[in-house]
């Protein structure tokens, strides 16, 4: 219904009057790519350092305090009540009306590398990579509740409808493999109590629906709907489409309709994906090493197992790959948690940066890792409460200046005082080395020319770029 | 450029002007030529708060852009353009406007129309969405024996001063699909379209159409459109994204649209129905379910949720969608700022959310997720048991058949049924003390230096005092009622219905006449039927808000019965389909396919309203859903066959069927739906279960209506398409069918497999290799384009 198809029916209207067949096909030959004329697209505005991004979201919130930002001045204050200048008139999650002590840090921290990057004790794999990675400590983000600090990390905004930064980047750039989304969201199998998260966090909002990041399922279909159904066989279904693109070319003969002739396409090419999608997401073709450097046993559904899928998905050219790990939520049990967190996390993390880097391809693929937000250095019981006013993420690859620390909060690790950086300045910069300038990654809807950086300025974080 | 020669140019362009009446330029129209170049290029910068406008200049405006500024001559002088700073400037290649970093530049075309626009005295208009509606004669046409009711007239008035022939009639059989598509949102059975090919009277067509709007599938096919404008839900779309209780509502809306409610009563209920006084004990049960409407928000039940933020999104959520579904207006922009493109200002924003403030939004905040309240955490007061209208009309439908049976066994068992009838628990509103609202600066709801506002309309519409609100506190039933009063009763309801009959228009032809049927504002796209779109409105408000005398003026007029076959010169002049040449074509909304999937299969469960329904789902689909964690249980009963608007409606994960096919995730209001064609919606048809269920439910119906293959494959077409299947298509077929029985005999185990999907009974008495060579050839039925468009 309402179907607006004008510009792409126009387009190939058109095309099949100018540009010839030879044209219509190759059009059709994008999957989830625009077989149409995208508006408001043009491809990248300026050269790329970057083709694509995985993003390993550490949902719920990690502890920069327990990571990558030392404060042996809030180990000395450990137990005394935080000083009021820090928190007066500040917003605050559970800890709303109750006491503020301030926590110091639950672990050691040392340098590593030639960088010599400060490094918890969480996280030694991570510190192994130290050299590759380019941390930034002065985050900070607007949301203080999971929910809406996720909404604004990926869609730049908590406004309802609106598209995360995957589907973006889609729009932007458009596919590099036409038989796989371009998009492409992985979830490791959770533990109890996490938190939870929407599809609104890989949604295409107001965008064409093929810029909608697709869910792969650890468990069943790694696609919803991609198998067969009981008691077809391949053999059968490929009948049954040929029996179907018989009949819709019959009707296409006499109606002519750029839709139907997508239809057809779409057809041809899910039935291709039905073969590609299992090929892709069985980890058993990787050898016994590999697997063992991720810490990954197929099937299992881990991050372990989805870092390693990230690297095959990658390799396939897929643009933007959003992995999430949920479980860092620690409002008590901190060290415990901490310590069973990174253990899932921390080896297929650092896992990942080498396995890219030693195939070529960390050059231009952008590992971004962080969560929605840090947290207190308050205590709450023997944990931490939401923070939004700084914290830690780290980058690697993808341009990024390798070995570098940037930013800084102050000395018990509450406000980021240093080069300041927000959640518009992160995709701001992302976008710069994807080629997308992100004042001009524009889409018209209710009137208004949308961007992923909103209204408010945005800038791109040149010191932390090579 | 050289200031010396882009004079000479504007010289060149003020003569060309100037050659009087004889000039073959129509007048420039602020409207249809100058605000669009000035919304898409200037306004960001140039609009209407001048604290914020780069150099103080507005250019919304007559006053502020002729005014002089300090240190500057004004930036338009009209009748002069060779002295307009705004076209020295728009011609100036070193320092352009728009400046480059805007990354807009307006071509010459554009370049010429501004400077036409000044020499001819910069005349501004007010937006047209924002003037009421004018009444205008029907316009005489060459071809005076094609309109059969005033729309034509228009539309065929613009197609021929274009030069555009409309399409001819499309056959009856399409005629007929289409009206059952548009009207039910479901294909006609064979019988029924037999008996209107058969029907030979003159008003065959109207007594379809008639036939038609009386059903109650009508309503449920209006009321699925509604869902979208008003984001019905079944769950609170935030953090655990738990199940609130709004089921009865549906019913209701579905009630109201088959009992033909007037729109603007409908309107009212939903706002204020709580308020209501003086109704009748069954109509004060209806209007308190119809108030559920403002308790549709998304509500968060997380954690250290701060109340007073939360109660900041909840009413901008409010004034968001009230905005949206009843005045086509994106006020929600004002949450932070003035409009840039529309009069609306952040005061209106806050004075209309203060409407609202008697609603007790804390009440969410008290029930945070704890996990010994995990079920209820939704419950909260104001809730009510109260008797589905739906469920009442069934009620008196049994003890009325049980007051005229004979038998006593069938009277008990009538009165039982009428007996097991009960009420269920639906979010209401309800009045409470007004809570403060106060202008929020920039948004922030930890400000509150802002002043308390009190409830009111946006200031350039009217006044609550003007409706006659004096002396006390307006509330929601009264900005029910300014929605929709006439304007010489204080009101803007004409341009509520002008909003309305546009959407109604879009929904029967594809396209509105403004296309932009969400926002009609300053950023909206051009209207191409002004004067019919207004006419349509006057009529609508005349007539009484009676949306089935309404549309079935629309779907009896000429252009409704043309068929969607576009001649390739129209094609190309009008590929949008702007001007109504021919009928729009376009791909079924999700809930339809469904629906169209289980009606011809014969699977379709047709009881109107009830509870939520759950089809089949892929396992583990809500397994990022915690607080509670959540396990979904597809129904094992009749309701697995019921139709889409009953599919259970969770905000975070929306069925992924109806995702495929872009189903929003209600959110926010919807009023247009985009249309995807894309390979995951292909898998869907192909794959889920529920169609490959409703194919070998469809193949058993073939093979039980007997005949030979070739009959047995026109059976199943003929259900799916509402047309004779061509000599061709069933040869495909046939051999479709042949390699599929030899596929199935030789692998009987994976024939009974694939009988198994689903859970309607199999007919035992069928052999199984043939009926799973038949379900191949429903499948592909299923599956054609033609039988998931609307033609």
């Amino acid at each position: 219904m309402f179907t607006d198809n004008s510009s792409r029916r126009h387009f190939l209207g058109q095309a099949s009057m100018g540009l010839g067949l030879a044209a219509l096909g190759s059009l059709g030959g994008n999957l989830f790519a625009a077989p149409a004329a995208a508006p408001g697209q043009s491809g990248p505005h300026f050269p790329a350092k970057a083709k694509r991004v995985i993003f390993l979201c550490m949902a719920g919130g990690p502890s920069h305090l327990e990571t990558f930002d030392f404060k042996p001045r809030l180990r000395e204050l450990h137990g005394k009540p935080m000083p009021a200048e820090f928190t007066k008139g500040q917003p605050i999650a559970q800890l709303q009306g109750k006491a503020l002590n301030c926590f110091g840090p639950q672990t050691g921290f040392k340098r590593h590398g030639k960088s010599g990057t400060e490094i918890s004790d969480f996280l030694p794999h991570i510190a192994s990579i130290a050299d590759d990675i380019t941390v930034v400590r002065s985050m900070v983000t607007e949301q203080i509740n999971h929910d809406p600090a996720h909404t604004f990390l990926n869609c730049g905004t908590i406004l309802p409808g609106r598209p995360s930064m995957g589907s973006w980047v889609t729009y932007g750039l458009g596919t590099a493999n036409a038989n796989l989304p371009s998009f492409v969201v992985l979830t490791s199998k959770s533990s109890q109590g996490v938190q939870p998260i929407g599809n609104r966090q890989w949604s295409a909002g107001f965008l064409p629906g093929r810029c909608q990041g697709v869910e792969f399922q650890s468990k069943g279909a790694p696609v919803h709907y991609v198998a067969n159904p009981d008691g077809i066989s391949r053999g059968d279904q490929a009948e049954a489409m040929q029996a179907l693109g018989e009949l819709n070319r019959m009707r296409q003969a006499q109606i002519h309709d750029a839709e139907l002739e997508t239809r057809i396409e779409q057809y041809e090419l899910a039935f291709r994906m039905q073969m590609s999608v299992p090929e892709l997401t069985d980890l058993s073709q990787e050898p016994q090493t590999v697997l063992d450097e991720y810490g990954a046993k197929p099937g299992d559904g881990s991050f372990a197992s989805n870092c390693l899928l990230a690297r095959r998905l990658a390799e396939r050219g897929v643009r933007f790959i959003h992995l999430y790990h949920r479980g860092w939520d620690f409002h008590g049990g901190l060290v415990s948690g901490m310590k069973e967190s990174c253990a899932k996390t921390d080896k297929p993390t650092a896992a990942l940066i080498r396995d890219l880097k030693r195939r070529g391809l960390l050059e231009d693929t952008l590992i971004v890792w962080g969560g929605e937000f840090g947290r207190t250095p308050m205590a709450q019981g023997d944990g931490r409460d939401h923070h939004i006013k700084g914290y830690s993420m780290f980058m690697a690859g993808g341009g990024f200046k390798p070995g570098i620390t940037y930013g800084a909060t102050d000395e018990l690790g509450y406000h980021a005082v240093e080069n300041i950086v927000n959640v518009r300045d992160l995709h701001a910069t992302l976008l710069k080395q994807l080629g997308l300038d992100h004042q001009r990654l524009s889409y018209r809807f209710q009137g208004l020319d949308v961007k992923l950086t909103g209204v408010k300025p945005a800038r791109v974080v040149k010191e932390i770029l090579a | 450029m050289q200031k010396s020669s882009y004079l000479m140019l504007i010289a060149l362009v003020v003569a060309a002007c100037a050659r009087g009446p004889e000039s073959k330029h129509k007048p420039v129209s602020y409207n249809h030529d100058i605000r669009p170049i000035l919304a898409d290029n200037c306004f960001g910068c140039h609009g209407s708060d001048l604290n914020k406008a780069e150099g103080k200049l507005s250019l919304m405006d007559f006053a502020h852009a002729t005014s002089p500024r300090k240190d500057e001559p004004p930036a338009i002088i009209p009748g002069k353009p060779e002295q307009s700073l705004l076209v020295e400037r728009i011609r100036d290649a070193d320092d352009p406007m728009p400046p480059e970093d805007s990354h807009k530049t307006l071509t010459a075309q554009q370049k010429e129309l501004l400077t036409r626009w000044i020499a001819e005295g910069a005349r501004y208009e007010k937006h047209w969405a924002y003037e009421l509606p004018r009444g205008s004669a029907t316009p005489a046409v060459k071809d005076a024996g094609w309109p059969l009711s005033f729309p034509d007239n228009y539309l065929l008035e613009r197609l021929e001063s274009e030069g555009i022939k409309p399409a001819p009639e499309a056959d009856r059989a399409t005629l007929c699909r289409r009206l059952y598509q548009d009207l039910l949102g479901l294909p006609p059975t064979p019988e029924q379209l037999d008996a209107f090919l058969a029907d030979q009277r003159p008003d065959a067509y109207e007594r379809l159409v008639d036939q038609l709007l009386a059903s109650p599938h009508h309503a449920e096919r209006l009321a699925t459109y509604w869902f979208d404008l008003v984001r019905y839900s079944d769950t609170v779309g935030l953090h655990g994204d738990q199940e609130h209780k709004a089921a009865l509502y549906r019913d209701w809306v579905i009630a109201s649209f088959l009992k033909n409610m007037p729109h603007d009563h409908f309107i009212q209920w939903q706002l204020g129905g709580d308020l209501i006084e003086g109704l009748s004990p069954e109509e004060r049960n209806d209007a308190l379910i119809a108030s559920c409407y403002n308790r549709l928000i998304m509500t968060t039940h997380e954690g250290g949720a701060q109340p007073k933020e939360y109660t900041a999104l909840y009413m901008a959520d409010r004034v968001r969608n009230t905005s949206l579904a009843f005045m086509g207006a994106s006020m929600g922009c004002c949450q932070c700022h003035d409009h840039k493109y529309d009069p609306y200002t952040a005061k209106d924003f806050y004075a209309l959310g203060s409407v609202f403030a008697d609603i007790d939004d804390l009440a969410h905040l008290k029930n945070q997720y704890r996990p010994q309240n995990n079920r209820e955490v939704t419950l909260r007061e104001p809730e009510m048991d109260l008797l589905s209208p739906l469920d009442r009309q069934r009620q008196a439908g049994l003890t009325a058949a049980a007051a005229t049976e004979q038998n006593p066994e069938r009277q008990k068992a009538l009165l039982a049924e009428a007996g097991a009838i009960k009420p269920r628990t639906v979010m209401v509103s309800k009045a409470s003390a007004p809570r403060e609202v106060r202008f929020l600066p920039r948004g922030n709801w930890m400000d509150d230096s802002g002043p308390v506002m009190s409830p009111e309309v946006p200031r350039f519409l009217g006044s609550f005092a003007k409706l006659g609100v004096k002396d006390r506190r307006a509330n929601r039933l009264d900005f029910g009622r300014w929605l929709t009063a006439p304007d010489a009763q204080g009101g803007c309801g004409e341009l509520t219905a002008r909003v309305w009959v546009n959407r109604l228009w879009c929904l029967f032809y594809g396209q509105g006449l403004c296309p932009s049927v969400d926002d009609l504002g300053g950023q909206g796209e051009i209207c191409n039927h002004p004067e019919l779109l207004d006419r349509l409105a006057l009529e609508f408000v005349a007539g009484g808000w009676d949306n089935r005398k309404f549309i079935r003026m629309l779907v009896t007029s000429r252009a409704y019965r043309m068929s969607s076959v576009a001649a390739p010169a129209v094609m190309e002049k009008d590929p949008r389909n702007l001007l109504f040449a021919r009928q729009g074509r376009w791909r079924l909304t999700a809930e339809h396919i469904r629906d169209t999937a289980l009606a011809a299969s014969g699977l379709l469960v047709s009881d109107i309203g009830g509870p939520t329904c759950r089809p089949y789902q892929p396992e583990g689909y809500y397994q990022h859903l915690q607080f509670p964690d959540r396990t979904y249980h597809a129904d094992k009963d009749a309701k697995q066959w019921k139709r889409g608007v009953y599919v259970h409606w969770q905000r975070m994960f929306v069925h992924p069927m109806l995702k495929a096919f872009d189903a929003p995730s209600r959110e926010d209001s919807c009023p247009r739906r985009g249309v995807t064609n894309t390979p995951l919606g292909a898998l869907t048809v192909l794959n889920d279960p529920s169609f490959t269920e409703a194919a070998r439910v469809l193949a058993g119906n073939a093979l039980k209506a007997g005949g030979d293959d070739e009959a047995r494959c026109r059976f199943i077409l003929r259900r799916c398409l509402s047309r004779p299947a061509a000599e061709a298509e069933i040869k495909v077929l046939l051999k479709l069918l042949a390699g599929a029985r030899k596929s199935f005999a030789a692998r009987p185990a994976e024939a009974a497999k694939l009988l198994a999907v689903g859970l309607a009974p199999l007919d035992r008495s069928l052999p199984a290799s043939e009926l799973a060579a038949f379900t191949q050839v429903a499948r592909v039925a299923l599956n054609l384009h033609e039988t998931i468009t609307r033609d």
